[in-house]
């Protein structure tokens, strides 16, 4: 289509509006109620241009083919200009102030403060911590109300009253605070007017003031690019960026509002040694000198297996990239693992057993083109808002949904079909589906035949998973479990995306591996029909500490530390020999601790007490290894039983990279400096190597890196100079002239023999089952508020949002144990007991419970047992049987 | 019932929807909005009532009841007062609705007070063209629906629609879309739903709820010839709350005719299934435009929506639907039955047909007559009307509603078509003819405008949000405006979403034209 826009003409794809067309031909005007991302509506009327002959408003009228539109006419101004000035009329003049879009607008158009006479005193609501209304300088645009419907999905706003008197209000009539909303911030930055703002930017701020710098979140496995506003050391905003890769403007409570805790009270500023009165605060030098003359002790006396270290899969991939080289080449052992031991191992096993790479398998944005969606064991909508809220829009927009999860959470309640197995019966689930693809002949032959192995002795185990037997081992019933294979297998572009409730249990490879299955059944994965295998990664880096060879048994960029030839390309780029036993696995390190083969446990930023299964056990390796190095932002459970502790830099602090949960590289800037002695944890491991007399190279983190890449050949074409010119670049990413796979596998698949590999994998029971004595099954996950032990959130604005924790238990259970809402409740298990407050709610099963772990002092963690992945050690978090001792207070 | 943000964030939740879904429309909503007691008395503050009185029955009922209109509940919290924009009863006011019992007459206060036995006069009907069309039923006693049985499986939707083509009839609410061609352009889908808008808001008319009332059975015989036509297998039948005997009537036709067999499955034989579901409104004039209707009926905020898309590609919940008035539907049966060239030799070229007109209190024989269009307005005022009661002298006279306009009384020579009436800035809106009389002040003419477009805005657009307002403010402060004003009006008229916003200002100058020298000032 082309139209002629002040006599240049522009081409415009079909169903273009004016607007756009305008846009394209560099017209600048005023759009107050238009924002890119949202349904345009008409309501400001301020595009006011002539499109053959008729004023209309650009953002809601269709161009046509052909069409004349002019702009610059001198009654046309006049409208636009007076058009705002009808606007401003009804406001009070600080509605002009500082650089808003309005404020900008008007300035742009000479309307100053005096055409601003309004002000019906309709009052304010500050009642929540990150979103402020001054209803005073509503429009009623509706942007708010938009964003709050289409791109976050939560509908908690609307307009109400009408005429002059429409306002935006939370759709539950009272405060903004006691209202659905999630504080994701979108109606904030779509606001015009200042009518909604953040405490840190009010009304009649000058952006231009502050320093701006682009980094990604660090929170969940998302990556969502944001802006963080700094002005004199602090920060006053953190804002999504509109042209963020994943994110694309939008953020969650977290990301957005969650950095309160950099400026905590509570910061550790300084190092911290044990000395007989507690920690207390000593030099860097001298805590350095006390780590190296440990490390000395440990190596010389018991050799380098005595030592290890837990890396953060919340600090960077360079971070993580030194840590593992100095444990592989200082130390000169492989006892080097990270958290994602206790999330995401058994996909990184499972996937790759599947298909050859330890990621998924597909972009985001190419899941977002499915029509059938199979959502299992996550809640992207409290643990990956930003993922769910897209994955919300597409259902509402008419995609399919599948959804796996025993608890009624999130996305569920849009599925077309809601599974609910119980706890631990994955296997049996996913192996019933694949049966009833293989019965109703919804399996796509071509693909098994050229690209998939191991059909046969899939389909001999698959034989044993009817629908009613699955129904008897699931508790799901049979014609759900065939309606729900139906409409994945029946899809023509189905995806699956999976988190914690697929891994996290005691066959939790054997998890990902069958529902990998149902892709490679279906044929849809890697082959340009389908969106794959796709896992939610729950924190920031998870897929990039593993990704930098932070494993026991992984080499940066997953060369098994066994392969000569991926060790020996090690080995010539670090020029040293490698230890060639796989190292210690993070629940390894705790047993050796406890029995003494362990003399130096090092943590980087990692609450393992409140995060590790089984805590009281946790504690005891930690009081039984001679050296704990504790590198944190908190005294948390788990600094406080270190030796020795260090003061550690946050994400907003660092330079460097993540990789996000579809392999998406991106930078990491730092907006502020570390507060007192606080270091980035690149600083301090090199610190150590110093202290230890070794240098580890790399002095900066683009320079790690730079050297990663010689290291692994996946990530060879990656490198800070690019990042910063392209944004993100997904791995592999073999030259710096590839612009790296986003879709994995079109060419063949990375196993051995290029093909998909069928799991043939029998259900097996849980760790755990209820029995007469622990008759309750609970399960613990995230709450939308709140992130992991809760060591930042806690310390944010958010714990306003959600001030304490609680246990869920379905109505029945409640009865059956006279519990009210809102009751303490003791819960035991064979482990440990936890004291929470009840929360009555169906959202639950019955006979099961739900409870995060965000507050340690619930002690959750102190119930979850030492069961764990068969393949992998990741924790069986998901399955703990308990039971509940009475109502307490 | 207490405010909505008591209740109706919890209703939309047993729904299963967001509260937001309830609080929006809730508010929104006169009926919904504004709490209202065990006696629920609504009180009309329309041109007609206003012009009954000067609008002296606004006091005289919160008088009586003791409450303030549109705040709240009474100190006992049983009694609620509202205003609402016509209750048509325009040839009887000032009028009020006690629950659903109508007090009208000059005495209204009285009535509401009990002191005399609540009255409310039929209608006086005539048809002034020798050969009725849509006043077939009521006053040539026509029975209703023989042309759906002729019709429905013998002839085809096309050539329903050619017929109705021919006839050169439009749409009778305002707007005046040529009928025929908003049916084909639905597309003629199966999942197009065709809705009759009884929604008639226009203060000054009361035409459809004479229909509705008198002969449910036309309209609803009508509305079925128009599915047909579209190929629809579904019909809605929107009826405002303010008319709560035209939606009793109509609920009552709609059971009758399936029982009689006109609605179901396989009707008369034919392989056509059509329904047709009665809703009622809840109080809001914009709601009658045809995409607020589409958006009320699916239980959102009756705000315009902008077009394209039209409503006839993607309209109640995202299928091809048709909105026809009360009015034009009634026509539908007559025009099938003898002919599109029939009707067509009525009025005059361009403008064919009857209409319906609808003479307020005023007049000294007010009542609803059918007429050619093309005919002089004055003819219509001194002959039909009689002139105005008591002799008295004609001040400005509304034409077409709110958003229609004013004529003096020289200018009465103008037809009554919709392009002669443009040539005073007047549109022929629903027809209904308000005399407002010499001695009533034009500034207070001039608020009482201005108050409706403030009552009534939806909000959805800026212009008329806030334009609205500041009319109502500029007129109430008496003291003529300055440029800011003139540019005002200037941005409603040119840059509202709907002709709401973008017909007031007409009407507010057209007002001020035919009061000349009495509103000097006030141009804008």
């Amino acid at each position: 289509m082309r139209v002629t826009v002040e006599g240049a003409v522009v081409d415009l794809p079909e169903e273009a509006s004016v607007l756009l067309a305008l846009r394209a031909a560099g017209v600048d005007l005023p759009t107050l109620c238009h924002d890119e991302r949202l349904t345009p509506v008409g309501s400001c009327r301020a595009c006011l241009v002539r499109l053959d002959g008729r004023v209309v408003a650009a953002c809601v009228t269709p161009a046509v083919d052909g069409a004349q539109v002019s702009v610059e006419e001198e009654d046309l101004r006049r409208l636009r200009h007076d058009a705002v000035e009808v606007i401003v009329s009804a406001l009070p003049p600080r509605a002009l102030e500082g650089d808003g879009e309005l404020a900008r607008v008007c300035r742009d158009l000479g309307i100053g403060p005096e055409a601003a006479q309004g002000g019906a005193g309709r009052g304010v609501d500050h009642s929540h911590p990150f979103v402020h209304l001054d209803r005073d300088l509503c429009i009623a645009c509706g942007r708010c109300v938009r964003m709050c419907a289409e791109v976050q999905g939560t509908f908690a706003l609307t307009l109400v009253g009408r005429g002059s008197e429409t306002v935006v209000a939370p759709g539950t009539g009272g405060p903004w605070a006691d209202s659905d909303c999630v504080a994701c911030g979108g109606c904030v930055d779509s606001c015009p007017t200042g009518a909604l703002t953040e405490p840190g930017l009010p009304i009649g701020t000058h952006l231009a003031t502050f320093t701006r710098t682009r980094t990604t979140c660090g929170y969940c496995g998302v990556g969502c690019a944001l802006d963080v506003l700094t002005r004199e050391g602090e920060v006053a905003a953190v804002r999504p960026a509109a042209d963020g890769p994943v994110n694309r403007g939008h953020a969650c409570v977290k990301g957005r509002f969650a950095h309160g805790f950099l400026r905590s009270p509570e910061r550790i500023t300084q190092p911290l040694l044990r000395r007989r009165s507690g920690l207390e605060p000593v030099s860097w030098d001298e805590a350095l000198a006390h780590i190296a003359r440990g490390l000395r002790a440990a190596v010389t006396e018991a050799g380098p297996d005595a030592v290890a270290a837990i890396t953060s899969a919340r600090a960077t991939n360079e971070e993580n990239y030194l840590i593992q080289k100095f444990m592989r080449v200082v130390i000169g052992t492989n006892n080097v693992d990270n958290c994602s031991r206790l999330c995401h191992s058994p996909s990184a096993a499972g996937l790759t057993a599947a298909f050859g790479l330890s990621g998924g398998t597909d972009a985001f944005e190419d899941v977002e083109r499915a029509d059938c969606l199979l959502v299992v064991g996550a809640n992207p909508i409290e643990a990956h808002p930003v993922v769910g809220a897209r994955l919300l829009q597409r259902v509402l927009h008419g995609t399919r949904l599948v959804v796996i999860d025993p608890r009624a959470v999130g996305l569920a309640g849009y599925a077309d079909v809601h599974l609910r197995p119980r706890p631990g019966t994955n296997v049996a689930l996913f192996n019933g589906l694949a049966h009833v693809l293989l019965t109703h002949g919804l399996v796509d032959e071509e693909f098994l035949r050229q690209r998939a192995s191991g059909l046969p002795e899939a389909t001999a185990v698959l034989a044993g998973y009817p629908p009613d037997r699955v129904a008897s081992i699931t508790g799901v019933p049979a014609e759900d479990l065939v309606a729900a294979a139906r409409l994945y297998g029946m899809a023509e572009r189905p995806a699956i995306v999976y988190g914690l409730g697929v891994t996290e249990h005691l066959h939790g490879t054997d998890g990902v591996r069958t529902l990998a299955n149902l892709a490679i059944l279906r044929g849809a994965v890697g082959a340009g029909h389908g969106f794959g295998v796709n896992p939610l990664r729950g924190q920031n880096n998870v897929q990039g500490a593993s990704d930098m060879g932070a494993l026991p048994d992984l080499l940066p960029g997953y060369g098994r530390i066994t392969d000569r030839v991926a060790r020996g390309r090690a080995e010539r780029v670090w020029g040293t020999r490698l230890p060639d036993h796989d190292g210690l696995r993070i629940p390894r390190m705790f047993a050796a601790a406890r029995s003494g083969a362990l003399r130096v446990l090092w943590i980087i930023g990692e609450d393992v007490c409140a995060t590790d299964p089984d805590t009281n056990r946790v504690v005891e390796a930690l009081e039984s290894c001679p050296l704990v190095i504790s590198q944190e932002l908190f005294l948390s459970e788990t600094a406080r039983h270190a030796d020795v502790v260090l003061p550690a830099a946050s994400w907003l602090e660092k330079d460097g990279t993540f990789v996000n949960f579809d392999r998406r590289f991106q930078r990491v800037r730092p907006a502020l400096a570390p507060p007192g002695q606080a270091r980035t944890d690149f600083a301090i491991v090199h610190a150590v190597a110093a202290a230890y007399g070794a240098g580890l190279g790399c002095p900066t983190p683009a320079e790690a890196l730079a050297e990663c890449g010689r290291v692994a050949p996946v990530f060879a074409g990656i490198s800070h100079q690019r990042l910063d010119r392209e944004g993100a670049i997904p791995w592999p990413c073999p030259d710096p002239e590839h612009p790296g796979e986003a879709r994995l596998y079109l060419d063949g698949f990375a196993t051995p023999d290029g093909l998909a590999r069928l799991a043939a994998r029998p259900y097996l029971p849980p760790g755990e089952s209820p029995d007469d004595d622990y008759p309750l099954i609970l399960i613990t996950g995230r709450r939308w508020a709140h992130y992991n032990s809760g060591n930042m959130t806690r310390r944010s604005g958010t714990i306003e949002l959600a001030p304490s924790d609680h246990i869920d238990l379905h109505p029945a259970d409640a009865a059956r144990h006279a519990v009210h809402d809102g009751d303490l409740v003791l819960v035991e298990s064979r482990h440990g007991q936890a004291t929470l407050p009840a929360r009555i709610t169906e959202e639950v099963a019955p006979g099961q419970l739900f409870c995060t772990f965000h507050f340690p002092s619930s002690r959750a963690n102190a119930l979850t047992s030492e069961h764990a992945d068969t393949v992998t050690s990741c924790p069986e978090y998901k399955v703990t049987a308990v039971r509940l001792r009475g109502a307490q207070g | 019932m207490e405010g909505p943000e008591s209740w109706a964030p919890e209703v939309a939740g047993r729904f299963g929807l967001p509260a937001a879904a309830g609080l929006g429309p809730a508010t929104f909503y006169a009926d919904l909005a504004i709490p209202h007691g065990g006696r629920r008395v609504r009180v009309c503050t329309a041109t007609a009532c206003f012009a009954a009185q000067a609008g002296r029955q606004l006091p005289a009922v919160q008088d009586v009841l003791g409450v303030m209109a549109d705040d709240g509940l009474d100190r006992d919290g049983s009694v609620s007062l509202r205003t609402v924009r016509c209750l048509g009863y325009c040839y009887a006011g000032p009028a009020c609705l006690d629950g659903a019992t109508p007090c009208v007459g000059p005495d209204v206060a009285d009535q509401v007070a009990g002191r005399v036995r609540p009255q409310a006069p039929p209608i006086p009907v005539s048809d002034a063209t020798g050969d009725t069309v849509v006043l077939a039923g009521i006053v040539a006693g026509e029975a209703a629906w023989r042309t759906w049985v002729e019709i429905v499986g013998r002839r085809s939707p096309e050539w329903v629609r050619s017929r109705v083509g021919a006839s050169g009839l439009r749409g009778r609410g305002g707007a005046g879309f040529p009928v025929a061609a908003k049916w084909a352009a639905a597309g003629g889908s199966p999942d197009t739903v065709v809705i009759a808008n009884g929604d008639e808001g226009d203060p000054g008319s009361y035409a459809d709820r004479l229909l509705m009332e008198l002969d449910p059975a036309r309209v609803l015989e009508g509305l079925a010839l128009a599915c047909f036509a579209c190929g629809a297998r579904r019909g809605l039948m929107l009826v405002r709350s303010e008319y709560p005997r035209a939606l009793a009537a109509m609920r009552q036709a709609v059971e009758q005719a399936r029982a009689d067999g006109h609605l179901g499955r396989r009707v008369h034989g034919s392989d056509v299934d059509l329904d047709v579901e009665v809703v009622a409104g809840a109080g809001s004039y914009v709601a009658g435009e045809e995409t607020a209707l589409i958006a009320g009926l699916e239980g959102g905020r009756g705000c315009a929506r902008a077009r394209p898309p039209y409503p006839t590609d993607q309209g109640l919940w995202g299928a091809p639907t048709v909105v026809n008035n009360v009015e034009t539907l009634a026509a539908v049966p007559w025009i099938v039955s003898r002919g599109g060239g029939a009707y067509a030799r009525r009025g005059v070229p361009g403008e064919t047909g009857t209409k319906l007109v609808c003479l307020s209190e005023r007049f000294a024989r007010p009542g609803c007559y059918e007429v050619e269009l093309g005919v002089p307005v004055r003819w219509i005022v001194t002959e039909l009307g009689g002139g105005l009661r008591e002799g008295a002298e004609l001040g400005v006279l509304q034409v077409g509603g709110p958003l229609g306009g004013f004529l003096a009384e020289e200018d009465l020579d103008v037809p009554l078509t919709e392009a002669g009436l443009a040539g005073y800035g007047a549109a022929l809106g629903h027809a209904g003819l308000v005399a407002v009389e010499q001695r009533l002040e034009p500034l207070d003419v001039l608020r009482h405008v201005w108050e409706f477009a403030a009552a009534e805005s939806c909000g959805a657009c800026s212009p008329c949000r806030v334009g609205s307002r500041r009319g109502l403010e500029q007129a109430r402060s008496g003291v003529p405006p300055g440029d800011s004003y003139t540019r005002m009006l200037n941005v409603m008229s040119e840059a509202s979403l709907c002709a709401f916003g973008r017909r007031l200002p007409q009407a507010v100058r057209s007002l001020v034209r035919a009061y000349g020298d009495r509103l000097r000032g006030w141009c804008g």
